[in-house]
C-alpha cells in the first residue's frame, strides 16, 4: 500500500512568466478587482462588524476559565494539581490546604491563573479528574490596566458563571 | 523685489513644504483603508470625533496623538545618541527637500514677471533628486548602526546594498531620458511633454521611453524601501530592521519620512514620464487661450461628479448591521452637505473667472491652479500604484533582489541607452 | 565480594550474588519483581503475594520471591501467562476496597500501587458492592496521619515499630476485608523514628503531617545530601522545588540508603531540620545597624582586621573540612587565635544506640582531626586578649547564657559570619550571611570516623557565598577548591588516592591510625 503521490506542476518557468512584469500585472489586476468590488459596495466585505456585532460562541470554544462548584456553591476542585502539571504554559499556580467540610480531604487555598501566560489550550480542562475547571464562560476578550489584573484568583474563577447550560455543555463533547 | 515677489516666494516654499506633509495623512489613510479593501476587509474606520469618522481619517489623528505623547525611549546600550537622533532627521529632511525641485505648474507670468513654480527655483532638477535620494539612505544606515542592534544593523546593511544596486539602473534610465529631453530641468521636461506626437499622442516620457519608465519605477520603489523591496524593514525576518530601536516621535519621523519619500518619488515619476502638471492635449498656451470655456465646462462637470459622489457616500456610509436611527446616515448627510458647500464655492470662483477680463492675471492663476490640481491628481494615482503594488506582491528574497538589479535592470538600462541614442541620432 | 551464582530469568541467564532472596538478587541486576510487603530492612513477610514467581521444573512450581533464596541454576518465570494472571489478580484484590483517591493522595507519584496498576493490572474495577468504609485521616501522633482505606495491610509499619524501634505501637486489628492498621487506644506513635513509616508505606496510607498537601511529589527535584542535625551524618535526599516566581525551597528530607552510616532510616528531628534551611536565615549583610551590600561589609571587616591588635576566630563544628582548613589558613596568616569551642552543641544523654547522637554538630571529628583547639579556657583566653572576634557560624548562645555572653564579649568587636539569624548575629557589630549546608559542597567526618562528601543541592535565586569564599575574601591563602582539597589530602592520608569526585558514595572509613589521630 504505497502512498498516493500527486505531482504538482512547477510554475514560473515559461518565458512570459519569467518576464515577471506580465505576471505582476495579472496579480495587480486581481487585487484591483477586489478593491473595486469593495469600493463599489462595501457591504460585501468579509468582515464581522465587531464590537457592535459580537461573534457567536460555540459550546466547545475555549474561553476564559472558571472553577465549577458543588450545588451548595463550594469549590469542586480538590487541588490535585493535574491542571498545573499538564499546563504547557505554566500559568496555573495552586496552593493546597486541608478541607474540613467532608466533601474531600483537600481543597485549593489559592488558585491563580496568569492569563497573560495562558495559551488557552484547554489541557487543564482535559486533565481535571473532577470537572472542576472549565473554559465555558464564553469570555474571549480579557482586558486590564495592570499586569496584576490578569492573574485570576480563586474568588474570580468561582464567581464567573458558565455561558451554557449543563446539557449543552455535555452535548458539546466535554 | 516687489511685495508680489516676496508673496510668491512664501507661497511656493509653503507649497513645497506643506503639501508633502499633508499628503502623509492622505497616504497613510489610502494605505490602510486601501489595504483593507484589497484584502476584503474594511481597514481602520472606528476612530471618530463625536461620531464623525471621516472615512477613517480620524484614525490618523489618533495615531499621531498617540505617537506624540508616547514615551521617547533611547536605550541604555546606545552609545552614539547624537547619530541615533540624527538618523530619522536625515531620512525625513531629504525626503521633504527632494520635492522642492518638482514644478507643480508651468512658469507663471504675473505683471510681466515670470515665476518658476517650484520650491527652490533652480534648474538642477533630476540631479538634485538623485543626490538626495542617495543621501537619504545614510539616515537608514546611521539608524541601524547607531541602534547597536543586530536586527538594526542587518536592516541597514540590506538597505545599503539595495541602494547601491538600484541607483545604477535608475541613473542609467535617466540618462536615456536626458538624451530624449536634452535637459536636466524638470520644468523644461514637463514643458516638452506638453507637445503632441504625430499630432494626437501626448509626448509623455512613458510613450517615448517605456523601458526607461519601467526601470525607473522599479528603482524608485527600491529607493523608497517599499514592498517588494522592503528588505530593510522585513518585519517578518528582522523584526523592523533599521528602526527596531526607535519609538514614539522618532519612529513617527521615520514613518512620515517613508511616505514623504513616496510622495516625492511619485511626483518625480509623474514629472518625468506622465507629463508632470500637463493636462493631456491642453498645453499651457492652449489653456491660457481657452481659460473661459474650460472654466465653463468645469462648472457643468463638477455638480454632475458630485451628484454621483454623494450617492456613493450615501450608499457606503451606513452601518452594515441592524441598527435603529443609524447615526451614520446623519453623518453621511453632513458630509454630502459639506461637499455641496465646497462645490458651490468652487462654482462661484469659476463664475468669477468667467466674468473676469480676458488675458488678465486671473486666467494665468486659474491655469496654474488647474495644473497644480492635475499634478496632485497624477501624484495621488501614482501613490495609489505604490500602495497597490505593496498589497499585491510579496517581498523579494535578498538574492532575487540583487539578481533583478544587476542581471536584469542594469543590462536593460544600458541597452535602452544605446537604442535611444541611435534613434535620436538617426532622427536628428 | 560475595559469591556469584548463575540462574535463569525468563530463560535468560543472569549472574547474581549468592545468599540473597530472589527479589534482591534479581533486583540488583535490574530485573524488578513486584512486591508490596517485602522491605530489605524489615525482612520477608510473605503476606501480599505480589512477588509470586514461577520456578520451572521446581517443587513447588509457584513461590513468593521474597522468601526464596536465589540458587544456582534456578529457572525463574516472570512473564509466563499464569504469573501475569496472578499479578493481575493480586492487584485487583488489593484494589477492591481501595478508594482510588489519587488526586488528593500525597503518595501519588511515588505509590507502588499506582505503578503496579499501570504495569500489571490496567483493568477496570469489577466491584458492584459498596466498598468497606474505614477510618480516614487518623492522627497517629508523631506527625503521622493514617488512612485505613488506602492501606493494603502489608504490615511494613507494624514490623518497623516492632523490629527497628522495638516500641510496637502499631498493630493490625480485625480480619479479612475489615483488617486495618491501628494504634492501641490512647497510645499514639511515640518514638523518635516514627515518620519512617511514611517512607516505608508502599501506598498512601501513611502520610506525613508536615508534608501533607505541601507539594505534589512529581514537582520535587531530588538532590542527595547529608543531614547536619547530629554527628551521625545520615544520608538524605533533599526534595526541593522552585515554584514559579518564588525561591528554591526545600520541602522535605528523606533518608537515603547508606549501609555504612544510617541504613534505610533517619530520625524525625533530622528529617524536620529542613525547616532551618528555609526559615530564620540571615539574608542581608549588616554593618552596625544598617543593611549594606555584602561587599561593603567585607571591606569594613578587612579594615577592622588590619587595625585590630589581636584577633580571635571561632569556628563552628558544623563547618565542612574545606571551610575549616580555609579558616585555619586565614588564622595562621593573620596570627589569630583559632578556637572551635562548641560545648553547647553536645546534649548529653539525648542520643540513643541507633542513629541519634549526643553531639548535635556534624563535623566535630574534623575539628579534632585538624588540631583546632576547642577547649573553653582556650576560647575565653583568646577572646579576652583579642579586640576583634570573627565568628564563623558558631551559635555561642548554645554554650553560654545570655548575660555570660555579653559579659565575655563586652570589649570585643564581633563579626558574625552566619547562615541563621539568631542572638549571636543580633549582638554582632557586623553580620555577613553565608550559605547553609544544602547550598554548598563539602566534606564531613561523622562520629564513626566515616568521611563523606556532599554536593551542592540548592541554588537560591540570590545565591549566598559559603564560608570558604568569605574566608578567602578576607585574606585566606586558600583561594580555590583545589588548594583546599590538596591541604585536606595532606592532613588525611586516606584521601591521597582519591580525587574530590572519587570519594565513595557510601563514605570512606578512615584508617585506624587516622582514628587514633582523631581521638588524640
Amino acid at each position: 500500500m504505497g502512498a498516493t503521490v500527486k505531482t504538482i506542476e512547477r510554475k514560473g518557468s515559461s518565458l512570459i512568466e519569467r518576464l515577471y512584469l506580465i505576471e505582476i500585472f495579472k496579480g495587480m489586476a486581481t487585487t484591483f478587482g477586489h478593491l473595486w468590488r469593495n469600493l463599489a459596495d462595501n457591504r460585501r466585505l468579509y468582515v464581522r462588524h465587531y464590537p457592535e456585532v459580537q461573534p457567536e460562541i460555540p459550546v466547545r470554544w475555549r474561553g476564559r476559565h472558571r472553577l465549577t462548584t458543588h450545588p451548595d456553591n463550594t469549590v469542586k476542585c480538590v487541588a490535585c494539581f493535574m491542571c498545573q502539571t499538564n499546563c504547557p504554559a505554566n500559568c496555573i499556580m495552586i496552593e493546597a490546604g486541608e478541607r474540613l467540610d467532608g466533601k474531600a480531604e483537600k481543597m485549593p487555598v489559592k488558585f491563580n491563573i496568569d492569563l497573560l501566560e495562558c495559551i488557552y489550550c484547554g489541557y487543564c480542562v482535559e486533565a481535571c479528574p473532577v470537572d472542576a475547571i472549565r473554559m465555558d464562560t464564553g469570555i474571549f476578550s480579557v482586558t486590564g490596566n495592570k499586569k496584576e489584573s490578569f492573574v485570576l484568583g480563586l474568588e474570580e474563577l468561582l464567581t464567573t458563571p458558565g455561558a451554557f447550560s449543563e446539557e449543552e455543555y455535555k452535548k458539546g463533547g466535554a | 523685489m516687489s511685495p508680489l515677489d516676496y508673496l510668491m516666494i512664501a507661497i511656493r516654499v509653503a507649497f513645497s513644504a506643506f503639501v508633502p506633509l499633508c499628503f502623509v495623512a492622505v497616504c497613510v489613510w489610502m494605505e490602510r483603508r486601501g489595504a483593507g479593501y484589497f484584502q476584503d476587509r474594511s481597514g481602520p474606520n472606528r476612530a471618530g470625533i463625536f461620531g464623525f469618522r471621516a472615512a477613517g481619517l480620524v484614525q490618523n489623528l489618533a495615531d499621531g496623538l498617540k505617537l506624540a505623547f508616547k514615551e521617547d525611549i533611547i536605550s541604555q546600550h546606545i552609545k552614539h545618541k547624537f547619530f541615533f537622533v540624527l538618523a530619522p532627521v536625515i531620512v525625513f529632511f531629504t525626503a521633504v527637500v527632494s520635492f522642492a525641485v518638482v514644478p507643480y505648474a508651468d512658469t507663471l507670468v504675473l505683471n510681466g514677471k515670470s515665476y518658476m513654480m517650484q520650491g527652490i527655483p533652480v534648474d538642477l532638477g533630476i540631479l538634485w533628486f538623485i543626490a538626495l535620494a542617495g543621501f537619504s539612505v545614510y539616515g537608514i544606515i546611521l539608524a541601524g548602526w547607531s541602534s547597536s542592534n543586530k536586527y538594526g544593523i542587518l536592516g541597514s546593511l540590506r538597505s545599503a546594498a539595495q541602494v547601491i544596486s538600484y541607483e545604477i539602473p535608475m541613473g542609467l534610465a535617466i540618462v536615456s531620458l536626458l538624451i530624449v529631453y536634452g535637459t536636466v530641468s524638470l520644468n523644461e521636461m514637463a514643458q516638452f511633454q506638453g507637445k503632441l506626437l504625430f499630432g494626437f499622442i501626448p509626448m509623455w516620457g512613458a510613450v517615448l521611453q517605456p523601458v526607461g519608465m519601467v526601470i525607473f519605477i522599479i528603482a524608485a520603489f527600491a529607493e523608497c524601501n517599499r514592498t517588494p523591496f522592503d528588505l530593510a524593514e522585513g518585519e517578518s525576518e528582522i523584526v523592523a530592521g533599521f528602526h527596531v530601536e526607535y519609538s514614539a516621535m522618532k519612529f513617527a519621523i521615520f514613518f512620515m519620512g517613508e511616505y514623504v519619500a513616496m510622495f516625492a518619488s511619485s511626483s518625480i515619476i509623474v514629472t518625468l514620464f506622465f507629463g508632470g502638471y500637463q493636462i493631456p492635449f491642453l498645453s499651457t498656451a492652449t489653456l491660457l487661450n481657452w481659460a473661459k470655456p474650460v472654466a465653463f465646462l468645469l462648472m457643468i462637470a463638477l455638480p454632475v461628479v458630485m451628484y454621483f459622489f454623494a450617492g456613493w457616500i450615501r450608499r457606503s456610509n451606513v452601518s452594515h448591521y441592524p441598527r435603529e436611527n443609524d447615526p451614520r446616515v446623519f453623518e453621511a448627510n453632513v458630509y454630502i452637505k459639506c461637499f455641496w458647500g465646497l462645490i458651490v464655492i468652487l462654482e462661484l470662483v469659476l463664475l468669477a473667472i468667467l466674468f473676469s477680463p480676458s488675458g488678465g492675471a486671473a486666467a494665468s492663476i486659474f491655469v496654474a491652479l488647474l495644473q497644480i490640481c492635475t499634478l496632485l491628481l497624477k501624484v495621488t494615482m501614482m501613490i495609489f500604484v505604490f500602495i497597490w503594488v505593496r498589497w499585491t506582491l510579496p517581498r523579494f528574497r535578498y538574492d532575487q533582489l540583487q539578481k533583478l538589479g544587476w542581471q536584469m535592470l542594469l543590462p536593460l538600462a544600458l541597452l535602452n541607452i544605446f537604442i535611444t541614442s541611435a534613434v535620436v541620432v538617426a532622427l536628428s | 565480594m560475595a559469591d556469584k551464582i548463575k540462574l535463569f530469568v525468563n530463560g535468560v541467564e543472569v549472574e547474581v550474588e549468592a545468599g540473597k532472596n530472589l527479589i534482591d538478587a534479581v533486583g540488583a541486576v535490574g530485573i524488578e519483581i513486584p512486591h508490596l510487603c517485602y522491605h530489605p530492612a524489615l525482612g520477608a513477610d510473605g503476606n501480599c503475594r505480589m512477588c509470586l514467581v514461577g520456578i520451572e521444573d521446581g517443587r513447588p512450581p509457584l513461590v513468593p520471591a521474597c522468601k526464596t533464596p536465589a540458587q544456582e541454576g534456578m529457572k525463574v518465570l516472570l512473564d509466563a501467562e499464569h504469573i501475569k494472571k496472578i499479578q493481575h489478580d493480586v492487584m485487583e484484590f488489593e484494589l477492591i476496597n481501595h478508594p482510588t483517591d489519587c488526586p488528593v493522595c500525597d503518595q501519588a507519584g511515588e505509590c507502588k500501587l499506582q505503578d503496579y496498576y499501570m504495569s500489571y493490572d490496567h483493568a477496570k474495577s469489577r466491584m458492584n458492592v459498596p466498598q468497606v468504609v474505614k477510618g480516614k485521616k487518623m492522627d497517629f501522633g508523631a506527625g503521622v496521619v493514617h488512612d485505613q482505606e488506602r492501606c493494603v495491610v502489608c504490615g511494613r509499619c507494624v514490623r518497623f515499630c516492632r523490629q527497628i524501634t522495638k516500641t510496637g505501637e502499631l498493630g493490625i486489628i480485625n480480619r479479612t476485608d475489615d483488617a486495618r492498621v491501628n494504634i492501641f487506644p490512647g497510645r499514639p506513635l511515640a518514638n523518635r523514628y516514627a515518620i519512617n513509616v511514611v517512607d516505608l508505606c508502599p501506598v498512601g496510607a501513611m502520610t506525613s503531617k508536615d508534608f501533607r498537601f505541601k507539594q505534589r511529589v512529581w514537582f520535587l527535584k531530588k538532590a542527595p545530601g547529608i543531614c547536619h542535625g547530629c554527628s551521625k551524618g545520615c544520608n538524605i535526599t533533599i526534595d526541593h522545588n522552585r515554584e514559579k516566581y518564588k525561591d528554591d525551597i526545600i520541602y522535605r528530607f528523606r533518608p537515603r540508603l547508606n549501609e555504612q552510616v544510617n541504613g534505610y532510616f533517619m530520625c524525625d528531628e533530622g528529617r524536620l531540620s529542613y525547616k532551618k534551611e528555609n526559615e530564620g536565615r540571615l539574608t542581608e549583610a549588616r554593618l552596625g545597624t544598617k543593611v549594606r551590600p555584602i561587599d561593603d561589609v567585607l571591606a569594613a571587616c578587612s579594615k577592622e582586621m588590619e587595625q585590630a591588635a589581636k584577633i580571635a576566630i571561632l569556628l563552628s563544628p558544623n563547618c565542612s573540612l574545606e571551610q575549616m582548613v580555609t579558616v585555619q589558613a586565614l588564622a595562621e596568616k593573620i596570627g589569630a587565635a583559632l578556637s572551635g569551642y562548641s560545648e553547647g552543641y553536645i546534649k548529653t544523654g539525648d542520643g540513643d544506640d541507633y542513629l541519634i547522637q549526643d553531639d548535635k554538630s556534624a563535623n566535630r571529628a574534623g575539628l579534632n582531626l585538624l588540631g583546632i583547639d576547642s577547649s573553653k579556657e582556650g576560647f575565653e583566653k583568646a577572646v579576652q586578649e583579642a579586640s576583634l572576634l570573627l565568628n564563623f557560624n558558631n551559635d555561642l548562645t548554645l554554650s553560654y547564657q545570655e548575660n555570660e555572653l555579653t559579659k565575655l564579649l563586652k570589649d570585643t568587636k564581633i563579626v558574625a559570619v552566619a547562615a541563621a539569624a539568631n542572638q549571636c548575629t543580633a549582638m554582632a557589630d557586623m553580620a555577613i550571611p553565608v550559605a547553609s549546608f544544602s547550598e554548598y559542597a563539602g566534606t564531613l567526618i561523622n562520629c564513626d570516623n566515616i568521611l563523606q562528601h556532599f554536593a551542592k543541592a540548592i541554588t537560591k535565586n540570590e545565591d549566598l557565598a559559603d564560608i570558604c569564599t568569605i574566608a578567602a575574601r578576607l585574606g585566606s591563602p586558600l583561594q580555590n577548591d583545589n588548594e583546599r582539597y590538596s591541604v585536606l589530602q595532606k592532613c588525611i592520608s586516606a584521601l591521597k588516592e582519591f580525587g574530590v569526585d572519587q570519594i565513595p558514595a557510601e563514605g570512606l572509613n578512615l584508617k585506624k591510625s587516622e582514628a587514633a589521630n582523631v581521638t588524640a
